[in-house]
């Protein structure tokens, strides 16, 4: 008997505008002790799966039919007393942002004797000594250092990997007979990630517990899962074990996914772009077939009148599509053909020995406490180059960057740009930087003046050299094509615009003043694998058209792998290896590089075997 | 229906606003509608009540006082000393604070630390006792009293909104203003305050109300605009020997600073409601 | 945590001794504005002319500004507080009586702001998004329309002249002898063994504190209510609830607790302005403790006597956020641990 079975159910969210369908008619079942794997888009529904599941929806959200049965149990009609006495009992979950899901002002230790008390194993009558010993036990099985030290500390003494690993083995604490982890791993650091995902797997075959394991990230549902649900607003589109479903792709969706991630090693391809984005909510009820007819490559009449069927494709594997046979015709385009770089290229810009400490402490009398971010770092960049900076968070990768364009002022080293010396922080050199250098901030929600217009924000540059308005119209609407948006948009506000676009908006803003060189921290991270295809195409479309170069800021080693000729890594501070990108990921000489790309999911060993191989590291 | 602006358009904003109307009419036109010259004196009307109350004359509709005033014109005179203080004093003391903290907010280091240890000198004295003492000094008279609270409450302002000038000089936005060659005059006009008037403006509302009620301290302690003026508070002293047999004489003028002060905190209420400024920062105030 | 505790008790030291020089100074200086004559004031009104430029000499009133404020700080340092011009009496002896009065009326004052305020910040939450809330808020802003002085005269006017439950003059009533042995009067009466006394200054206090507490509460419930508002948005909440924690105690243990941080940070302010609620309060209760005999100094032009009673608050405020600002450190292990 399965463990978890979903029938046609739907949750629907109510509000003064009506009635909208969030999930449509889920359909699965999870078997004891298997591992599921939940894809697609953010927004696609995901989370909102794991909450119906834990009766826990927000505000105006409720199912509106269907059956979820948990252990013979229908869900649907129990109490909220007896809900809660599953919840963190039989079905437990780990969250996405382990450092905000401890409260702060509670030990760990006062955390997880709450929680022993609530599944019954800590007992208030028991003596003080006990609940520790469990919970050290506890602590040990997720591989903590010091667990009886940890007991006394408060969660932001600690790393998120660090409170992963807490929240994780509390949620084994009562052996539960479900896990439900929501993208355990997006927070975390790379290196981090690999080692919370086999321990979470190693964890889950001890205990033979069955896991939801929710995440946006193909390569690692395809290691870690043997099922996999593919959702795409709200529609659970493709279905069935994760080998069968990620070799042989039924729905369109799946594959043009997978085709639009950046290999990680192998042969150099192209991205499939999917067009457009995700269908919001409110959209949806217009659609009268399928959803993803508007984005999709094979789409033809009928798929946009009539609703496609749910075909089996295979052994235990459907697909929702008119025509799934036609899948695997879909093409990466071929690789791209950029790798050459000049080699006379004239050299741009060229830093050396920068560094920068920071003050924690001022002392009285004392020197003060200093942190240094960045330590003696040293890079030469030749004229439409692109430089790929990676290393994990915390590495110094932003404060180089603010270093680079002048955002902050050197604690020593120099700097030149085109030959002229730019260490210093002078109006005049401040000018001629600004005229050459440019820099793309990481989160568009915070570098988007959410009070400006679209138009104004990409011509922000010209206020200050006077620009009229109708020159700054004009080269709003030049700027917005160049990236990708219509000239309309100009009228917008950013908070009328997705992700992706506003991403676009904060490059154009860059671009206004025609720089030679762009610095990108991050603008890829947190966005979704078509939106990142987007906007690699759209840098790629930039170089070719412009040739500027670019330093690209990324914690992701297949998207540096894909867009940049050379690779620097970074180490708590320190360049600890830079060198062409194919020779660095092909032959890695530092230590560090090496535990980076063996951390990366999807091509590489399974993460059973990484996870050994990492806990040697820590 | 023509739609009202975006700060109007709450129910709050809007009640806040219709009982200021009336109040700022009435305090406009004192001279017309009151029936008596507000300091004449008539002993043999003394204490007359209210006309809802037995033994009351027409021609004083809200009763006399013990030195036998007319209620109603001295009411509607010390409307016009409230709304005149509330107004000048929130602006004094609104541009002298909003200036401060952009300053420390935005520059930090030194500068911030300096304004941050003035704020904390002022904020060891209870506002109260503050303005009493600048009273001392400065003297009665309608503009000291402004001046006391412009000295008095700058901090109020400044020390709220430099902590949101804080966050806003944080965001990414800021920082690529500079990248773009912007000064930090420009910077903070046009990148920094357009964020924080918001926060601005419901601090404003409220610093009304308080000066009001500052005001009416003053002169119940006899510390403000001097007798020969009608204010509200020192109805409300005047009216205290009184309170056994001619209690409106009180409640009245008490009132009158209670509909005022409820018509700014409620039009604050309303405005931090539509302006989405958030209650922790503006209550601190 | 003790040494984190003395840590910063030493440095909000070391902070307030510069920061009581300069509202000393601030003092002296406002008050030397006035267009009166300290040397005249402090002589009969028949003295002579030579008499007061004697005077003028002996207080030092024709040396330059600063040495005059150095000589009055060396004065107050040597334990001498000046006299009285009102009075005729020593200022240590005016306001050691009244201090402890005003201590007493705040500090009962503060307990039920705090109850009111956290009582009534807890019930809006609970109501959220029902219609009580609105009721809730609203009363709350009348209540907060009402300054503390009006609150006092209000109450006065129902409980003490309308329905006489309250006295409403004074701190005891005249049949008692006032017992002295440390100042503060509920203190003295239950040391004195004598109940009847106690409960007499207790009804005495009712009214004055209850207006002070009321008006000083709305502030407190509308920053808890706001600030459990956020905290409930936070993951730990949700991470609570998925763990299968029923609501009371996700509210009591883990939102309660968070949310209760600002609001105390919010009552660090709140009290001090509590302060200034007090003076007039007192006048209004004729309370004798240091409102009082700052508007009788302020009436009199009484300078020793104001600028010792302004120190007197400015102390009393440095005290109260010192106070807050370690029970802040003490539940926010944020500032405690690194
Ligand atoms: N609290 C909420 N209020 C309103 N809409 C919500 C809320 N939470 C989620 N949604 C909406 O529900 C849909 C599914 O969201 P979610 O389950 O979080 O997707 P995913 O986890 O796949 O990113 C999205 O359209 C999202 O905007
Ligand atoms: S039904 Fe048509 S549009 Fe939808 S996925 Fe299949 S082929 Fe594409
Ligand atoms: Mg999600």
């Amino acid at each position: 008997m399965s463990l978890l079975s979903v029938n046609g159910v739907s949750v629907a969210f109510a509000n003064a505008l009506g009635t909208f369908t969030v999930l449509d008619k889920l359909t699965f079942e999870l078997q004891p002790g298997k591992v599921l794997g939940l894809v697609g888009e953010s927004g696609a529904g995901k989370s909102m799966i794991g909450r119906t599941i834990a009766q826990l929806l927000p505000n105006r959200f409720h199912v509106t039919e269907g059956d979820l049965r948990f252990d013979g149990r229908d869900m649907l009609k129990t109490g909220a007393a007896e809900q809660r006495a599953l919840l963190g009992r039989d079905i437990a979950f780990i969250p996405q942002e382990p450092l905000a899901a401890l409260d702060p002002v509670l030990t760990i230790g006062q955390q997880i004797r709450e929680h022993l008390d609530h599944i019954g194993r800590g007992a208030g009558r028991r003596p003080e000594r006990d609940w520790r010993k469990v919970a050290i036990e506890a602590l040990d099985a997720v591989h903590l250092h010091d667990p009886a030290g940890v007991l006394d500390k408060y969660p932001h003494q600690l790393s998120g990997g660090m409170c992963q690993r807490i929240l994780i083995a509390m949620a084994f604490l009562s052996q539960p007979k479900l896990l439900i982890a929501d993208e355990p791993t997006t927070a975390l650091d790379v290196s981090v990630q690999a080692r919370i995902v086999g321990l979470i797997g190693d964890m889950q075959r001890r205990h033979g517990t069955a896991v939801i394991f929710i995440t946006h990230d193909l390569r690692l549902a395809r290691e870690i899962c043997d099922d996999v649900l593919v959702l795409y607003a709200g529609k659970q589109v493709e279905f069935g074990p994760a080998s069968e479903v990620f070799e042989r792709p039924g729905h369109p969706y799946t594959r043009a996914l997978q085709l639009a991630i950046p290999p990680a090693a192998g042969e150099h391809r192209g991205l499939f772009t999917l067009p457009d984005r995700m269908p919001g909510l409110m959209s949806l009820k217009q659609m009268g077939g399928c959803r993803f007819a508007p984005r999709c490559p094979l789409a033809e009449a009928r798929c946009h009148e009539v609703p496609p069927p749910d075909v089996t494709v295979g052994p235990g594997h459907r697909a929702l599509c008119h025509k799934p046979e036609a899948t695997p015709g879909i093409a990466p385009p071929p690789a791209l053909e950029h790798r050459h770089r000049d080699p006379d290229a004239q050299l741009l810009f060229r830093a050396r020995d920068v560094s920068r400490h920071y003050i924690t402490r001022a002392r009285l009398f004392r020197k003060p406490d200093t942190f240094p971010a960045v330590r003696s770092a040293s890079l030469d960049l030749a004229e439409g180059e692109f430089l790929g900076i990676v290393g994990e968070s915390g590495s110094g990768k932003s404060t180089l960057a603010r270093l680079l364009v002048g955002l902050e002022g050197t604690s020593g080293g120099t700097m030149e740009l085109l030959g002229r010396d730019v260490s210093g922080m002078d109006r005049g050199t401040a000018a001629f930087r600004r005229e050459n250098v440019q820099m793309v901030f990481q989160d568009p929600q915070s570098a988007l003046n959410p009070r400006r217009r679209v138009g104004e924000i990409v011509t922000q540059a010209m206020e200050v050299m006077n620009g009229s308005r109708a020159d700054r119209a004009t080269r709003a609407a030049e700027l917005l094509q160049e990236i990708g948006l219509s000239p309309e948009m100009a009228q917008r506000y950013p908070s009328q615009m997705s992700g992706g676009q506003k991403q676009r908006v904060n490059i154009a803003r860059a671009l206004c003043t025609v720089p030679r060189l762009l610095i990108a921290d991050e603008i890829v991270s947190g966005l979704d694998v078509s939106v990142q295809a987007q906007l690699l195409e759209l840098l790629l479309h930039l170089r070719r058209e412009r040739a500027m170069s670019i330093i690209l800021i990324s914690h992701d080693l297949s998207v540096v792998r894909y867009l940049c000729d050379r690779v620097l890594v970074m180490y708590r501070g320190e360049v600890v290896e830079q060198g062409e990108v194919d020779a660095v990921f092909a032959n890695p000489q530092a230590d560090y590089t090496r535990k980076l790309l063996a951390a990366m999911p999807g091509e590489g060993a399974p993460a059973a075997e990484k996870f050994a191989a990492e806990e040697a590291f820590a | 229906m023509p739609s009202l602006p975006l700060w109007l358009s709450n129910t709050r904003s809007l009640i806040g606003f219709t009982l200021l109307i009336f109040i700022v009419g009435a305090a406009l036109l004192a001279p017309v509608l009151a029936p008596h010259d507000p300091n004449e004196q008539d002993l043999i009307n003394m204490l007359l009540p209210p006309f809802w109350v037995e033994g009351s004359d027409a021609a004083f509709p809200l009763g006399t006082d013990s030195l036998g005033r007319d209620i109603l014109s001295r009411l509607l005179y010390g409307a016009r000393v409230a709304m005149t203080v509330a107004i000048f004093a929130t602006l004094g003391a609104t541009l002298l604070g909003a200036f401060l903290a952009h300053l420390a907010g935005y520059f930090g280091g030194w500068v911030d630390w300096l304004i941050g240890r003035i704020i904390d000198v002022w904020l060891s004295f209870p506002p109260v006792v503050l303005s009493l003492i600048l009273m001392v000094g400065l003297g009665a008279g309608l503009w000291n009293v402004i001046l006391a609270i412009v000295l008095v409450d700058w901090t109020r302002f400044c020390r709220v909104l430099r902590s949101e000038v804080m966050v806003v000089r944080r965001r990414d936005y800021v920082s690529a203003a500079r990248l773009l060659g912007f000064s930090h005059v420009r910077t903070i006009t046009r990148e920094i305050l357009p964020a924080t008037l918001p926060l601005l403006i419901t601090l404003m509302a409220l610093e009304m109300g308080i000066a009001v009620v500052v005001e009416a301290i003053l002169s119940f302690a006899g510390m403000s605009v001097g007798n020969e003026v009608p204010a509200w508070g020192q109805m409300i002293a005047d009216a205290r020997q009184d309170v056994y047999n001619a209690p409106s004489t009180l409640i009245l003028p008490s009132f009158a600073v209670f509909v005022t002060v409820f018509a700014f905190n409620i039009l604050g209420d309303g405005l931090r409601r539509s302006l989405d400024t958030r209650l922790t920062q503006t209550e601190r105030a | 945590m003790f040494a984190t505790i003395m840590k910063m008790l030493l440095r909000r030291l070391l902070v307030a001794i510069p920061t009581l020089l300069v509202v000393a100074a601030l003092l002296f200086v406002v008050l030397r504005l006035l267009p009166v004559d300290p040397a005249a004031m402090s002589l009969p009104p028949n003295a002579t002319n030579d008499e007061v430029a004697a005077m003028r000499e002996a207080m030092g009133l024709n040396r330059p500004l600063p040495v005059q404020f150095l000589i009055w700080l060396g004065q107050l340092l040597s334990g001498d507080f000046g006299m009285s011009i009102a009075f005729r009496r020593p200022v240590w002896d005016l306001v050691s009586e009244a201090l402890p009065a005003t201590i007493e009326l705040a500090f009962l004052s503060m307990i039920v702001a705090t109850v009111v305020g956290v009582a009534g910040g807890l019930l809006a939450f609970y109501f959220r998004d029902r219609t009580a809330e609105a009721a809730i808020d609203f009363s709350s802003i009348v209540v907060l329309s009402l300054p503390e002085f009006l609150w006092a005269l209000m109450l006065m006017l129902i409980f003490g002249v309308w329905l006489q439950w309250l006295p409403f003059m004074l701190r005891l009533d005249p049949q008692f002898e006032r017992p002295v042995i440390t100042g503060f009067l509920l203190l003295d009466t239950l040391l004195a063994g004598r109940p009847d006394a106690f409960m007499s200054a207790l009804r005495h206090m009712i009214l004055p504190v209850m207006a002070l507490g009321i008006s000083a509460s709305p502030a407190i419930m509308r920053v808890l209510r706001s600030s459990l508002l956020d905290t409930y948005q936070e993951d730990y909440i949700h991470q609570a609830r998925l763990r299968g924690l029923d609501e009371r105690r996700v509210l009591l243990r883990h939102g309660l607790k968070n949310a209760f941080l600002p609001t105390l940070s919010l009552m660090g302010v709140q009290f001090g302005f509590l302060f200034g609620g007090t003076l007039l309060v007192e006048v209004i209760f004729s309370y004798p403790g240091l409102g009082n005999l700052m508007i009788d100094a302020i009436r009199n032009v009484d300078l020793p006597v104001i600028q010792i009673v302004g120190l007197a608050y400015c102390i009393m405020v440095l005290v109260i956020s010192t106070v807050v600002d370690m029970l802040y450190l003490v539940l926010n292990p944020k500032l405690r641990v690194r």
